[in-house]
């Protein structure tokens, strides 16, 4: 199944679920519960603008990009046909491929996780998205033949 | 390890160098044992491919060597399952000749000319030294104390269980594949502990590797998932396992799409479905709580998570709706069998007749693992204590195992593995409390505040052993320090007897040459399978095609190099029929099947005269159940019981047994070997009829010197168009009687 | 020298008529030699055709059909005889292994003599019938000759065979009567297709013996054309057997005797109707000879199927699915001195089976050229879809044609990885081509923004 376009979560190291006591305070959300899903969906994206970091937008870009794309190849695959079926996904999955793993150097630059990857640097993160991206590439483009 | 004494020598820095170079050491000694253990076979006989199904890759890792590796891609052979050939380049997996193949150009390279035959014997203890090392690492990963990690690799070395499948000379998948395992698990273990790409990305090429070499790769790809999944329900989600998930099945399924057997299949079937239903899940994971971290409201928490619920069900649903219509293949015969153990019997019999795939009997595990099968539940539910990520990919690893471990003889392989690993840790335990020459201090701060929690204890809870608060000897004394030490040392040295003794006289045998004992104990040596087939090789021309049971196809094929009809491979169930058929079915019946077949020799195992009992009698049976599975009304295997219900060779035979043609075959002429009506089958134990079978359609071409292999040549159409029966009868003697009386209206001749 | 040498091979060759294929040394059978006389001009006649001749009695010490486990003579000539067995040398056994070495052998029968019970086994055991009787006689109320049969009319005059069918050849054909006195009828099964009748009799006649009594004889043998005066087997190794109903029919006084059919005075042919029946026995005639076999990939830039174009690499071990080939095949026929090009009878074709289990191509062969002493016939075509182990198989058997079974097998393999189309050769691909590139490249644009970018914050402290 094709995963949905997502953005990937930063997530705080709180590990139960079920209790809800988040870290920031609950005043805002008293607010936005009330009013129209609109208004938090405003809120939401608000939020994103301001506070991510320019490089970090530059990630969410790349990604919504290679969303685009995959979205693209399933369409045409859907109406046309998957004739050749290796082509098919060996493009699909380059584009989902190249997605989660965009997805986890954001997670890994992400200045909010820091203290979830201490022993990574930024440029050791940056050093295996490389690496990752360079066998992606070559086992698709291998097997589209 | 004991904490460093404030001596000159022993400052930290140089004590962790040299424990560093003692673990070194002691794991290039582990390697050792490892490597000469499986040794037995080469040394009592000689250095030979065992069995049946390492001769193929035998013959294969030939091919690969000498006509290199794209011809070995598209290798189409034609001297096997005559006349429809075998796609063997895209219908195997190449991990394991392709590794023979690239030692044997790199000791070449070194100008160290090994013969390839050498090195596909000793491949195996090869890799199990190094798969004592990955089982090292993985260890390390578990657990904080560095001892567990030797004790381990020292028990993987050793232990019977892998053994079995690694000896010299078994060139088998396993022999790489398991070492590919572990070291799999151990990366993923790393990447997950790390949350690094790069770990996701190796832990990915190996799996990719492991993908090529075994058909067993299917419990990685539903191992490390279930983990995920496992750790994502224990509410465990980290962006660590985000990262380390995604890379692995991102990378990992496209390089094991590249292999031409595997295919499409890790979308198609069934058995992949797990781990991309957990790669969807994770996504789905990841999204909300990025959502999360945005919205702190509760009551968009229980809204979102409804709709991950939601999304969920639907996509499970989409999952199954797929699989029922036919678009995601089920789970094929092999792997269902495991959750349905009834089910091969009735419906594949072929895969219920291979004794790997028998369950196991509960003996089988002390053989195996011996006194690590008690050490085994106490190192898990050791690993309740603290319960890391790690540890419960040993919980997940553990119970999985066991359960398929109990379903088929052959998975005991599978649980090897988690079974050395955790008892060692439960053993680097007792030794880590035991070997510690300090004893630790009662705090007297903590007696203090715990006075008062003491006394209310007590006052709840009913009095406790008096032994546990006045021992007697206690657990740190030095008398019980000695005597568990002492105990545990004695343990481990009848541990290492145990698995000697097991290898050296259960798991060193080819297979191919037999050993017996004669009355005066010197050994004698039964080679009767070499002596047929180097017949077969000498004297048959090249193209000669052989039908024999499909047991021998790939000896057939590695010793004798003469085409067969059905081997080892087992995948065409109708022509594995037709053989069936004709090996069961009365002469007229089987020889249009042999000559429709060019069949030149038709070879057969008698064990009788020595009391074989492996032999083709006994598996006769599943030959007649194979054939009647696609003809069940020409083969019928209640025609070969007796009224009374027993399978009978001797006068009480039924004629359909009597007139098939393995049957004939078998006892052809034995009878001449015994004083008149006294033949004895030593197997079945039964007195044979005085007067033999006889053949009209085949002629005895070669018997081994104990009768184990007995080849028979099929002739060629009768040069006068008569049926061979009439033929050999008229030949001995008995004319045709002229029809004195027409029965019926003349049939006139048209021209 | 050499005109010497010339010449003496030309008088030999002039004094040699016609050879057999397969040997000339002949054995004649006979147990009473005063009777060789009759057969004087026949067996001279034979002599003049190049066999050497050797007449030995069924009971005699040195015959022997074998020698050193080689057949010791190529053709075997059994006259009746008037003793009830044939000796030790000619059980049915070693007449079945003789034939089984390829030797052929021609069976005279005589209703006066009876058959020896040796003689009965085997032609039993090969599926021809005769009566059971002695004594008993083909006879014809409108075929007989009146001259010397006007009262038992056991002399029948019958016109030379024609072609059994009309795609079989006819090698018996000819001008003429043949006088066949007291035959002992055959009546062949119906099992066997290696039997194949010669001379049969006329529709008017039936099998009778003149010692029963009865004015009507209510249960015969055999009526009409089911019964065969001359029957020949060809074994699957093509040994030859013919049946002669009677010896008679070779002796001399019937060789150029008048006769009268029905008032007309003719003059029998039987000289002639032996001489060929001696032939095609004795493998002068109807022999076929397969030459040259090749098979080769037809690439398709020389479609010339003749020989004198050069031909790729021919006779490989391995084909692949869905490829052109090409199949010929050289086939001579022996006549009488040489080989000539074979050519089928009018309706009648060879056909190539490329087969696997059973034939996916069954082909006309079509003659495509002629040399001095074969025709090559050849035919081309696409192997099919399925991968395996096939044969190019020629199996030509025809009545009184030696058997063509040819054989040659070769693997058809799978396409080889690098014989699929390219991905950018298939238009659908070209989408999912563009994706991958497409990612390619915006993944370089991001490498290289990322570089140049700053970073989100200072980098992390380095671990101690």
């Amino acid at each position: 199944m094709a995963p949905k376009s997502r953005a990937p979560a930063t997530t705080p190291s709180t590990t139960a679920p079920t209790t809800t006591t988040a870290s920031t305070p609950a005043k805002s959300s008293k607010s936005g519960s009330s009013s129209a899903p609109q208004d938090i969906l405003t809120g939401i994206w608000n939020n994103y603008v301001n506070k991510t970091p320019s490089r970090v937008k530059l990630l969410d870009t790349f990604m919504a990009f290679l969303v685009v794309v995959g979205a693209l190849q399933f369409l045409y695959c859907i109406i046309v046909g998957n004739f050749p079926f290796n082509a098919f996904l060996s493009g699909f999955s380059a584009t989902v491929g190249q997605f989660v793993l965009t997805a986890s150097l954001r997670m890994q630059t992400n200045p909010e996780n820091s203290k979830e990857f201490e022993g990574t640097s930024h440029e050791r993160a940056f050093a295996d998205f490389v690496l990752g991206s360079f066998l992606l590439h070559f086992f698709c483009v291998n097997f589209i033949n | 390890m004991a904490v460093a004494e404030s001596e000159s020598v022993f400052t930290p820095a140089t004590s962790r160098n040299t424990r560093g170079m003692l673990r070194v050491i002691i794991l290039a000694l582990i390697a050792a044992a490892a490597v000469s253990s499986r040794l037995f076979s080469v040394i009592r006989f000689e250095s030979i491919i065992h069995e049946f199904d390492p001769w193929f890759n035998f013959r294969a890792t030939k091919y690969l060597v000498q006509n290199g590796f794209y011809s070995f891609w598209d290798w189409f052979d034609d001297r096997t399952w005559h006349p429809l050939g075998r796609v063997t380049g895209g219908t195997l997996y190449p991990g394991l000749m392709v590794t023979s193949g690239v030692i044997y150009h790199a000791l070449r390279f070194l100008t160290l000319p090994v013969d390839i035959r050498n090195i596909c014997v000793l491949l195996a203890p090869g890799f199990s030294g190094l798969t004592a090392l990955a089982t090292y690492l993985l260890t390390s990963e578990m657990v904080t104390s560095p001892s567990a990690g030797l004790l381990a690799a020292a028990f993987m070395g050793i232990t019977p269980g892998y053994i079995s499948r690694s000896v010299a000379g078994s060139y088998d998948n396993e022999a790489i594949a398991i070492f590919l395992l572990v070291f799999t698990f151990f990366l993923w273990i790393k990447a997950v502990k790390n949350g690094s790409m790069f770990w996701g990305a190796l832990t990915a090429l190996f799996y990719g590797y492991m993908v090529s070499a075994w058909g067993g790769y299917v419990f990685i790809t539903n191992l490390l998932p279930l983990h995920a999944f496992v750790l994502i329900c224990m509410g465990r989600y980290s962006a660590r396992l985000y990262v380390s998930y995604t890379s692995w099945y991102a990378l990992g399924t496209l390089a094991s799409m590249q292999i031409p057997f595997v295919g499409f299949l890790p979308i198609r079937s069934s058995e992949h479905m797990s781990s991309l239903g957990v790669f969807g899940l994770i996504q789905l994971v990841a999204f909300v709580d990025y959502v999360r971290a945005q919205l702190p409201s509760k009551q968009f928490q229980t809204l979102l998570r409804a709709i991950v619920l939601f999304v969920f069900v639907v996509a499970f649903g989409g999952l199954v709706l797929l699989t029922v219509s036919g678009v995601i293949a089920p789970w094929t015969g092999r792997f269902y069998s495991l959750w349905d153990t009834g089910y091969a019997k009735i419906h594949i019999p072929i895969i219920a007749s291979v004794s790997e795939h028998q369950p196991t009997a509960w003996p089988a595990f002390f053989f195996d693992l011996s006194m690590m099968i008690w050490l085994f539940p106490a190192g898990v539910y050791m690993c309740f204590k603290r319960l890391t990520d790690e540890q419960v990919f040993i919980v997940i690893y553990a119970v999985l195992a066991s359960y398929f471990a109990g379903v088929m003889v052959r998975l005991m392989l599978t649980l090897t593995p988690i079974v050395c690993v955790a008892s060692a840790m439960a053993f680097s335990q007792i030794l880590d409390t035991y070997l510690d020459t300090k004893t630790p201090k009662v705090d007297s701060k903590e007696t203090g505040s715990s006075d008062a929690a003491k006394v209310a204890a007590a006052a709840v809870l009913p009095d406790g052993l008096r032994s546990t608060r006045k021992p007697v000897v206690g657990i740190y004394s030095y008398a019980s320090k000695l005597t568990v030490v002492g105990a545990s040392a004695v343990y481990l040295l009848l541990f290492v007897l145990h698995c000697t003794w097991v290898t050296s006289n259960a798991y060193s045998s080819p297979s191919v040459v037999l050993a017996s004992r004669l009355p005066d104990g010197s050994q004698h040596i039964i080679d009767d399978y070499r002596e047929a087939y180097y017949w077969l090789r000498q004297n048959t021309p090249d193209n000669a095609k052989i039908m024999s049971w499909w047991d021998y196809g790939y000896q057939i094929g590695g010793m004798a190099d003469r085409p067969t009809l059905v081997d080892n491979n087992t995948w065409n169930n109708t022509h594995i029929a037709t053989v069936g058929k004709a090996m069961s079915s009365r002469e007229e019946v089987s020889y249009p099947i042999m000559r429709q077949h060019e069949v030149d020799y038709v070879l057969v195992v008698f064990g009788g005269l020595l009391g074989y009992s492996g032999d083709d009698i006994n598996k006769f049976l599943w030959m007649v159940r194979i054939a009647e599975g696609i003809w069940p009304e020409e083969v019928k295997e209640r025609n070969f019981f007796t009224p009374r219900g027993e399978y009978r060779v001797d006068e009480e035979a039924t004629p359909t047994m009597k007139n098939s043609l393995m049957y004939k075959m078998s006892y052809y002429n034995y009878n001449s070997l015994f004083p008149a009506g006294q033949a004895q089958d030593r197997v079945r134990g039964a007195r044979l009829p005085a007067q033999g079978p006889e053949l009209s359609t085949i002629e005895e071409a070669f018997t081994s010197e104990n009768w184990i292999i007995r080849i028979y040549k099929v002739k060629d159409l009768d040069n006068f168009g008569r049926d061979h029966q009439s033929a050999t009868s008229f030949e001995k003697g008995h004319k045709k009687k002229r029809t004195a009386k027409r029965k019926g209206p003349r049939v006139l001749r048209v021209d | 020298m050499r005109w010497l040498f010339s010449f003496v091979l030309a008088t030999l060759l002039a004094a040699v008529h016609a050879v057999s294929y397969t040997g000339s040394r002949l054995l004649v059978v006979l147990e009473d030699a005063a009777e060789k006389e009759k057969y004087g001009v026949f067996l001279g006649d034979l002599e003049s055709r190049g066999y050497h001749i050797t007449t030995e009695s069924p009971k005699s010490d040195k015959l022997s059909l074998f020698k050193h486990g080689e057949r010791a003579y190529d053709h075997v000539l059994l006259l009746p005889s008037k003793a009830k067995g044939l000796g030790p040398a000619l059980t049915a056994n070693l007449l079945l292994e003789f034939m089984k070495k390829e030797g052929n052998i021609l069976l005279a029968l005589s209703s006066e003599n009876g058959t020896p019970s040796s003689v009965n086994s085997l032609l039993l055991e090969l599926d021809i019938h005769i009566p059971s009787d002695k004594g008993a006689v083909v006879v014809d109320h409108f075929n007989y000759d009146s001259t010397s049969a006007a009262e038992k009319h056991d002399v029948l005059l019958l016109p030379f065979p024609k072609a059994l069918r009309p795609d079989v050849k006819n090698y018996f054909g000819g001008e003429g009567v043949i006088a066949v006195p007291r035959a002992v009828g055959q009546v062949l099964g119906n099992d066997s297709p290696l039997l194949a009748p010669v001379l049969r009799a006329p529709s008017t006649a039936y099998s009778y013996n003149p010692k029963d009594e009865s004015d009507i004889v209510e249960d015969p043998f055999a009526v009409g054309a089911q019964l065969n005066l001359v029957s020949v087997l060809q074994a699957h190794n093509s040994a030859r057997l013919a049946v002669l109903g009677s010896a008679e029919v070779l002796q001399n006084a019937w060789f150029a005797e008048k006769a009268t059919l029905n008032g007309q005075a003719v003059k029998t042919a039987n000289r002639d109707f032996s001489e060929k029946l001696t032939s095609w026995t004795f493998k002068e005639t109807g022999v076929l000879k397969v030459g040259k076999l090749l098979h080769y990939q037809d690439e398709g830039v020389s479609k010339k199927l003749n020989t004198s174009g050069a031909l790729p690499e021919n006779n490989p071990q391995i084909y692949r699915i869905k490829s052109d080939v090409a199949f010929q095949v050289e086939l001579s026929e022996y006549s009488k001195t040489h080989l000539v090009p074979f050519v089928p009878a009018d309706s009648d074709v060879v056909q190539l089976e490329f087969s696997m289990l059973s034939p996916f191509h069954r082909l006309n062969l079509t003659p495509i050229s002629k040399t001095a002493n074969a025709t090559i016939f050849g035919v081309s075509f696409k192997t099919p879809d399925q991968h395996g182990i096939f044969n190019f198989r020629v199996n030509y058997r025809r009545p009184f044609l030696t058997n063509i079974e040819e054989k040659r097998q070769v693997t058809v393999r799978h396409f080889a990885h690098d014989e699929w189309p390219r991905s950018w050769q298939i238009s659908g691909a070209w989408v999912w081509i563009g994706g991958i590139w497409v990612t390619v490249f915006g993944w370089l644009a991001f490498v290289a923004v990322w570089l140049w970018s700053a970073p989100a914050e200072k980098t992390v402290k380095k671990t101690q």
